[in-house]
C-alpha cells in the first residue's frame, strides 16, 4: 500500500513540475512563435503580394476586430508614408484540407493588388498546379467583381484537371473581397491615428 | 473511391518505413523470420489503429478546447504506452489464442516510432475520425507488408556467400535500399 | 577525470550510435538528406538526451523501481515539448525541415535506452558525461551520413557547392532509397576498419552491430509493473542502488 502510494505520489509529483514549467515555457515563448510562424508560413506569400511597399508589414500589423465577433490579422503596406495596399489571410476547402491564401487589395483604386498561397495539401502534381504564376497572375488588379470562374460568371480561367483546387482558390480570394469593403473602414482608422 | 486512394497511398505510395522512414527499428530489429515479421505487423496494425482510435479524441476533445496541443507528443505517448500494456493484458487474460500469436511482440510497440508517428500523421493532415482510423489500418497493413517481404529476402540472405563485412545489418539495409527503390516506383500513381 | 572521460569516449567510438549500437534508426534515415539537418537532429537529440540523463540520475533514488520506465517516458516527452517549442520559436525553418521526426525523438531509443542502461544506476557526473559522449557520437554520425548524401545527391555540403562542374548528382541518393544505401554501405566499411584494426593489433574484433535487439528488448519492459513477478525489472532497478 505505502509502494503504492510513493508510485502515485512519485508520477504526479514529475507530471505537475513538467505540466507546470512547459506551461510557462510556452507563455514565454509565444511571441517568439508567432512572429516566425508569420515570417515563415505567411511571409513568403505576404511579401510577393505586397511587393514594392516601403515597410515591414509583419511588425506593423494589426489585429482588427470583425463583425462576427473574431479578431483577423491585417497586414499594411505603405508607400511614401500612406496606407496604399491592405493583405490578409483567408481559407476555403480544397480537394483536401483548406487551402490558405494572402489577399492583398488596393486601397486606392478598391482591386486585388495580388494573392499568393500560404498553406496547401492539395495532391502534388495536379492540385499544386493552381499555384503557378500564371493563375494567381490573373488575380492581379482585378476589380472586386467578377471574381469567379468562367463556368460561373466571373472571367478566371480555372487550371484544366483541376477544378477543385481552382475553385478552392477563387473562393478563398470571394471571401476575402467580401470582407474587404468593412475592413478597409476600420483598417484606415486603425493606422490613421 | 477516396478511401481507396487513401488506402493505396498509404500502403505502397507513401510506405511507412520504405517511402516515411517510420518504424526504422523494429524493421531491421524483427525481419529475419517471416513468422516472426507476420507477428510484429499484427500487432503493429492492432496498435496503431486502437492508437489513432483513442488519441483522435483526445486531440479533439481534450488538448483542441483547452489549447494545449503543445502537449500532445507528452499524452500522445503516455496513452500510446499504457494503451500497449492494457492490450497485452486484457489479451493473456481474455483471447489466449491471439496472445499467443501477438503477445511477445505488444510490449515491443511502446518504443515503435511508427505507431506514434502515424498518430501525430492523422492530427498533422487533419483527418476526419474514419479517414485517420482507415489511414492508421493503411498504414499498419505497409508495414507489415514490407517487414514480411524483407523478412523473406533476409532467410534467403542466411545462405548466401555475402562478404564477410556485409553479413548481418549491413546487406540487410542495402537489401531495404532495393526495396525502397522498388516502391519509389509507385510514385505519380493514384495522382 | 579518468572515469568521466571513459564515459563520455565511449559514445565516440566504442559503442558510437547508430553506426555500432543501432539505436535510433528513424531519425537518422529520415533526417539525413543534408549535413545541416543531421547536425540539427543531433543538437536537439544532445540536448533532450544530456538534461534526461541528468533528470533521471538525480532523480534515481526517489523513483520506484515499478513505474520508472513511466516516469523516464514522462521526462523524456517534457524534454521534447521543450525542445519543440524553442525550436519553433528560435530555428523554425529547421523546425519545419525535420517535421514529424521532431516529437519522435522521444521514442528514440537512445534516449530512453541511456536512462534504464546508465543514468539510473550511476552519480550525476558520470551521467551526464555519458549522455554527452553519446549525444556527440550521434551528431557527428548524423552530421557525417547527411554530408555523404548530401554530397553525392545534391553536389553540396552543407549548401557549398563541393563538385566539379560535370558531376551529376545522385538524387536517389537524398531520398529514401539513399538513406538505406548510404546506412549500409558505412556499416560495412566500419566492420572492414575494425576487422583491419584489429588484426593489426591481434584483438578481437568488436562486434556491437548486433545490439540492435537492445533497443526493443527495452521496450519489452512494462511501463508500470502492476503484479509481483517483476524480478527483472527490480532486480535491474537494485543494482545501481
Amino acid at each position: 500500500m505505502r509502494e503504492l502510494v510513493k508510485m502515485v505520489l512519485v508520477l504526479s509529483i514529475i507530471g505537475t513540475v513538467s505540466g507546470y514549467g512547459l506551461a510557462t515555457l510556452k507563455q514565454a515563448t509565444r511571441p517568439a512563435i508567432e512572429e516566425q510562424v508569420l515570417t515563415y508560413v505567411q511571409g513568403p506569400a505576404l511579401l510577393g503580394v505586397l511587393q514594392g511597399v516601403d515597410n515591414n508589414p509583419i511588425q506593423d500589423r494589426k489585429q482588427l476586430p470583425m463583425a462576427d465577433g473574431e479578431e483577423l490579422t491585417v497586414f499594411p503596406g505603405f508607400k511614401d508614408g500612406n496606407l496604399c495596399c491592405l493583405a490578409f489571410e483567408s481559407f476555403a476547402p480544397g480537394y483536401s484540407g483548406d487551402i490558405g491564401v494572402m489577399v492583398a487589395f488596393d486601397v486606392l483604386s478598391d482591386q486585388v493588388r495580388a494573392v499568393g498561397v500560404t498553406t496547401q495539401t492539395e495532391t502534388p502534381g495536379v492540385g499544386t498546379r493552381v499555384f503557378v504564376p500564371a493563375f494567381c497572375d490573373q488575380f492581379r488588379e482585378h476589380p472586386l467583381t467578377k471574381l469567379a470562374l468562367k463556368s460561373g460568371d466571373g472571367d478566371i480561367d480555372a487550371v484544366s484537371g483541376a477544378t477543385i483546387s481552382s475553385n478552392a482558390m477563387v473562393n478563398a480570394v470571394q471571401k476575402a473581397a467580401a470582407l474587404y469593403p468593412e475592413l478597409k473602414e476600420r483598417a484606415v482608422a486603425a493606422w490613421q491615428e | 473511391m477516396d478511401y481507396f486512394l487513401l488506402v493505396i497511398t498509404a500502403v505502397f505510395i507513401s510506405n511507412i518505413v520504405l517511402v516515411q522512414y517510420l518504424g526504422a527499428c523494429p524493421f531491421m530489429g524483427t525481419s529475419k523470420a517471416v513468422s516472426v515479421a507476420l507477428g510484429m505487423g499484427g500487432a503493429v496494425i492492432f496498435v496503431m489503429t486502437l492508437a489513432t482510435a483513442l488519441t483522435w479524441p483526445i486531440q479533439h476533445w481534450l488538448l483542441l478546447p483547452y489549447r494545449v496541443e503543445y502537449l500532445q507528443t507528452i499524452v500522445f505517448i503516455l496513452v500510446i504506452a499504457s494503451l500497449v500494456q492494457l492490450v497485452e493484458m486484457f489479451l493473456r487474460k481474455f483471447v489466449p489464442p491471439l496472445y499467443e500469436s501477438l503477445g511477445i511482440f505488444l510490449p515491443l510497440i511502446t518504443t515503435n516510432c511508427a505507431v506514434l508517428g502515424v498518430a501525430i500523421l492523422v492530427q498533422r493532415s487533419e483527418y476526419s475520425f474514419i479517414r485517420g482510423v482507415v489511414f492508421s489500418l493503411a498504414s499498419g497493413a505497409g508495414f507489415l507488408l514490407a517487414l514480411v517481404i524483407i523478412a523473406a529476402i533476409r532467410e534467403r540472405l542466411d545462405t548466401a556467400p555475402v562478404p564477410r563485412v556485409f553479413k548481418g545489418t549491413p546487406v540487410a539495409l542495402i537489401t531495404a535500399g532495393m526495396m525502397s527503390l522498388a516502391f519509389y516506383a509507385f510514385r505519380g500513381m493514384g495522382g | 577525470m579518468h572515469r568521466l572521460w571513459k564515459e563520455f569516449s565511449k559514445g565516440l567510438w566504442k559503442e558510437l550510435p547508430p553506426f555500432r549500437v543501432l539505436l535510433g534508426l528513424c531519425p537518422t534515415l529520415a533526417v539525413t538528406s543534408s549535413a545541416e539537418n543531421g547536425l540539427g537532429m543531433g543538437l536537439a537529440v544532445v540536448f533532450v538526451l544530456t538534461l534526461s540523463n541528468l533528470i533521471v540520475s538525480l532523480l534515481r533514488k526517489m523513483i520506484p523501481p515499478k513505474v520508472r520506465i513511466a516516469c523516464f517516458i514522462l521526462i523524456a516527452a517534457s524534454l521534447v515539448v521543450t525542445v519543440e517549442l524553442l525550436m519553433q520559436a528560435y530555428v523554425y525553418p529547421l523546425y519545419q525541415t525535420l517535421g514529424i521526426f521532431v516529437p519522435l525523438i522521444v521514442v528514440n531509443c537512445l534516449i530512453l535506452g541511456r536512462a534504464e542502461a546508465f543514468a539510473s544506476k550511476n552519480p550525476v557526473l558520470p551521467s551526464v558525461a555519458d549522455a554527452l559522449g553519446m549525444g556527440l557520437g550521434f551528431t557527428l554520425s548524423l552530421t557525417f551520413l547527411g554530408g555523404i548524401r548530401e554530397l553525392l545527391g545534391n553536389g553540396t555540403v552543407f549548401g557549398v557547392p563541393m563538385t566539379w562542374d560535370s558531376f551529376q548528382p545522385l538524387s536517389i541518393m537524398v531520398q529514401a532509397p539513399g538513406a538505406f544505401l548510404a546506412l549500409g554501405l558505412i556499416l560495412a566499411a566500419m566492420n572492414a576498419f575494425s576487422n583491419w584494426y584489429s588484426r593489426r593489433h591481434e584483438e578481437t574484433p568488436p562486434r556491437a552491430l548486433e545490439a540492435i535487439t537492445s533497443c526493443s528488448s527495452l521496450g519489452a519492459e512494462p511501463m508500470v509493473v502492476l503484479n509481483g513477478d517483476d524480478a527483472n525489472g527490480n532486480g535491474n532497478g537494485a543494482n545501481g542502488r
